[in-house]
């Protein structure tokens, strides 16, 4: 008996099939390290809530206040998005392999497009003021946001920037602000709007890709 | 040496040094205390609180007049509802701790009772809240101080401020406590927010026919302009308010007590012996304090429920609950009007808005000057209260001695004038001659009801003349018709002294509306 049929490599699969299999195990791996189901889940609250709002007419139907209870719950969602960012293991996973920064960017992009389904679906069939073309602003702008502050403060307290920006523009809302950088106060077809909430979301989504969100401060407290 | 001879003196030495250490250092729940101060995450929020506030709340109290009612009406409406967005999701925060960190049964062998680490770190999180809030009141208030010239901080809408931030941070605490994970805190600030705001909404549409459990909403529209210049505010309605909300903090601290009965209850192994979880032989103390306590906040919040339910509106426009309403506060509060008479025409107003009395002077003389020595003319021009009866009174001209009365809500057809003239001083200036105009040339009196009717075609024209011989120009926009324009530049085109006369002839006829645009001069 020799060793040679030790030493030999195990056959290798397919290539493309491995590829594929092994890369959906690593982005499963990596939604659920970051409790992406629950975030779904805490989505689909946040849409459910919606609904019950405009059903039950928590919110106005016109006037400056129509917005506020929308613009909560949007808010809400895109704190959530900002929190599923954070990663139970910080440094360590920064080593571990060269996907990470795409994963992440693929997670940010994917739960910000099922956030606005959802809020979408939650407003189905009830009159939501400005549409969902202000909804979808929102909360990619706001997530924009939320995954900035990530950085900075780390996810588990991300929430925390996003809900100050909400509470300034109830504030906007009310005073019938016009600058652009309060785009949840403006128009549906306001470019200036649009091109602040875009330039907010794709800063956040490029700093959270490179960098990753902070991994002591959030967790710190 | 037996034993028993042993010297005294050497056990006595530690025992001192042993009290002078347990002098010397503080108790055990002080440190603990004082760890959570330095390790709560509310300081980091703090400067986003802080900015927030400054956006939200002192620029609207800036917004309005330096009225201690009307400013103090921000802390309910505005801070509180900052306030309610991080004391809700920050209390989540701290007491979803242990569950976050999956410490929940390491923590259970130490010998403190999990209520009382509970307590401790919803204590660090209340602490900073309301010191953080207290010190927004300061400013809110430091600033009404430099600016008012009439009256005293009203101290209920702290109270209900925080008894508000309070009330969200232990719901946001027990979530935490019960629900622990890393989307409780958003989530429960985004619940705290839509449920104050789907209170205010109720509130802004509540009236005595429709039900008044919605009063127990803090947020509502701001008061009157003149509330509590000129009667007390009743304190009926932020008590109840008090009580509901310090009903559900205090419900809820008892509920944290039973947390560890209530987890071990929800478990499946222990499902189905609620008593066997109950009646456990230690801590039984500390259950019965505890469930003591739910049963005193369900029962205070009740109190509470259903007093609002009673609420009426009482006459100075706010809301009187009878088994809270004392009728000493509804006695007028006394004040000598603030006055000025440069030009002969006297001028007086509460001393709480004495600010506005030479921008009055300056927007009622000169109309006072070119009406002067006419039949019915006011002497003077006085403020009276905005309320009466439960209904708002319209200004006019009171008779013997004839003046002009208004309030600071309603002048002729404007309304919430003493809001302030910061945004339009012309306007407000206008608003105020058309107002006395409206009252000489239909010689209305003061009355409580709904607003007044417009004018007459030629007491239009007539007082569109006068406003433009006075440099202003008619803010009533039924004033645009062809005839009646070209009366008024007919008479505002004539001499003074023509004006006068055909007035003093003629007042009477106008006034009564038997006199057509086509026959003015």
């Amino acid at each position: 008996m020799t060793a040679a049929e030790v030493l030999k490599p195990p056959p290798a699969p397919a290539g493309a099939a491995w590829r594929g299999r092994y890369g959906l195990r690593l982005v499963w791996l990596h939604l659920r390290s970051r409790r992406v189901p629950s975030g779904i889940l805490a989505l689909a609250v946040c849409g459910a809530l919606l609904h019950v709002a405009l059903h039950w007419h928590w919110a106005f139907n016109s006037g400056p206040y129509a917005q506020q209870v929308p613009l909560i719950i949007e808010a809400g969602a895109a704190t959530v998005i900002a929190v599923t960012a954070h990663s139970p293991f910080g440094e360590t996973e920064r080593s571990a392999g060269r996907w990470l920064p795409y994963l992440r960017l693929l997670a940010a992009i994917g739960m910000c497009g099922l956030a606005i389904a959802l809020l979408q679906l939650g407003a189905a069939g009830q009159s939501l003021n400005e549409g969902i073309v202000v909804l979808a602003r929102n909360v990619v702008g706001i997530t924009g946001i939320g995954l900035l502050c990530s950085v900075v403060t780390g996810a588990l307290l991300a929430w925390t920037l996003p809900m100050g920006y909400m509470l300034f523009c109830q504030y906007a809302l009310l005073q019938s602000w016009t600058a652009p950088w309060t785009w949840p106060v403006r128009p549906p077809a306001d470019r200036g709007a649009w091109i602040c909430a875009c330039a907010v979301a794709a800063a956040g989504l490029l700093l959270f890709t490179v960098r990753g969100p902070r991994s002591r401060l959030g967790d710190a407290s | 040496m037996s034993i028993m001879s042993t010297p005294r003196l050497a056990p006595t030495r530690p025992a001192r040094s042993l009290l002078a250490r347990s002098l010397q250092t503080p108790p055990r729940s002080a440190r603990a205390l004082r760890l959570e101060f330095k390790r709560n995450a509310v300081p980091y929020v703090l400067p986003l609180l802080a900015a927030v506030f400054y956006f939200n709340a002192v620029r609207t109290a800036d917004g309005f007049p330096p009225v201690w009612t009307l400013r103090a009406s921000t802390i309910p409406d505005q801070m509180l509802f900052e306030f309610t967005a991080f004391a809700g999701g920050l209390a989540a925060w701290a007491g979803s701790r242990d569950g976050r960190r999956k410490t929940v049964d390491l923590v259970a062998a130490t010998p403190r009772p999990a209520w009382a680490r509970q307590g401790i770190a919803l204590a660090g999180s209340l602490g900073w809240l309301l010191l953080a809030y207290l010190a927004g009141v300061a400013v809110l208030y430091v600033q009404t101080a430099l600016q008012a010239t009439w009256g005293g901080p009203p101290l209920w809408p702290v109270f209900v401020g925080a008894a508000g931030v309070t009330a969200v941070a232990v719901i946001g605490f027990t979530c935490g406590v019960f629900f622990p994970g890393r989307f409780t805190a958003p989530l429960v600030a985004i619940g705290v927010l839509v449920l104050y705001q789907t209170g205010f909404r109720e509130a802004l549409g509540v009236t005595a026919t429709s039900g008044t459990y919605a009063l127990l909403s803090p947020a509502t529209n701001p008061p009157g302009v003149d509330a509590g210049v000129y009667h007390h505010a009743a304190p009926d309605l932020s008590i109840v308010q008090v009580m509901f909300m310090g009903g559900i903090a205090v419900a809820l601290v008892g509920v944290l007590g039973l947390a560890p009965e209530l987890r071990q209850l929800a478990s499946a192994r222990s499902l189905g012996s609620p008593r066997a979880a109950l009646a456990r032989g230690d801590g039984w103390l500390l259950r019965a304090v505890a469930v003591i306590l739910v049963g005193s906040g369900v029962a205070a919040s009740s109190t509470a429920f259903a007093l609002a339910g009673t609420a009426k509106p009482d006459a100075a426009g706010g809301w009187e609950i009878p088994a809270l309403h004392s009728a000493a506060g509804d006695r007028s509060v006394p004040a000598t009007q603030d006055c000025t008479s440069s030009s002969g025409f006297q001028i007086c107003v509460h001393p709480a808005f004495g600010f506005y009395l030479d921008a009055l002077a300056a927007a009622l003389d000169p109309v006072a000057a070119e009406i002067a020595g006419l039949p019915g003319v006011p002497a003077g021009a006085r403020e009276v209260a905005s309320v009466s009866g439960g209904q708002d009174v319209q200004s006019g001209i009171a008779a013997n001695p004839a003046v002009f009365e208004f309030t600071a809500e309603h002048v002729g057809t404007m309304f919430g004038q003493f809001l302030g003239n910061g945004q339009d001083p012309v306007g407000w200036r206008e608003g105020f001659q058309q107002g006395l105009l409206d009252a000489f040339l239909t010689g209305r009196a003061p009355h409580a009801g709904p607003g007044p009717a417009p004018l007459g075609p030629a007491q239009q024209a007539v007082e569109d003349a006068l406003l433009t011989a006075v440099r202003s120009r008619p803010l009533n926009p039924g004033a645009t018709s062809a005839g009646l324009s070209a009366a008024a530049q007919r008479f505002a085109a004539l001499p003074a002294s023509a004006r006068r006369a055909w007035l003093a002839a003629l007042l009477a006829a106008l006034r009564a509306g038997t006199i057509t645009p086509a026959q003015i001069p």
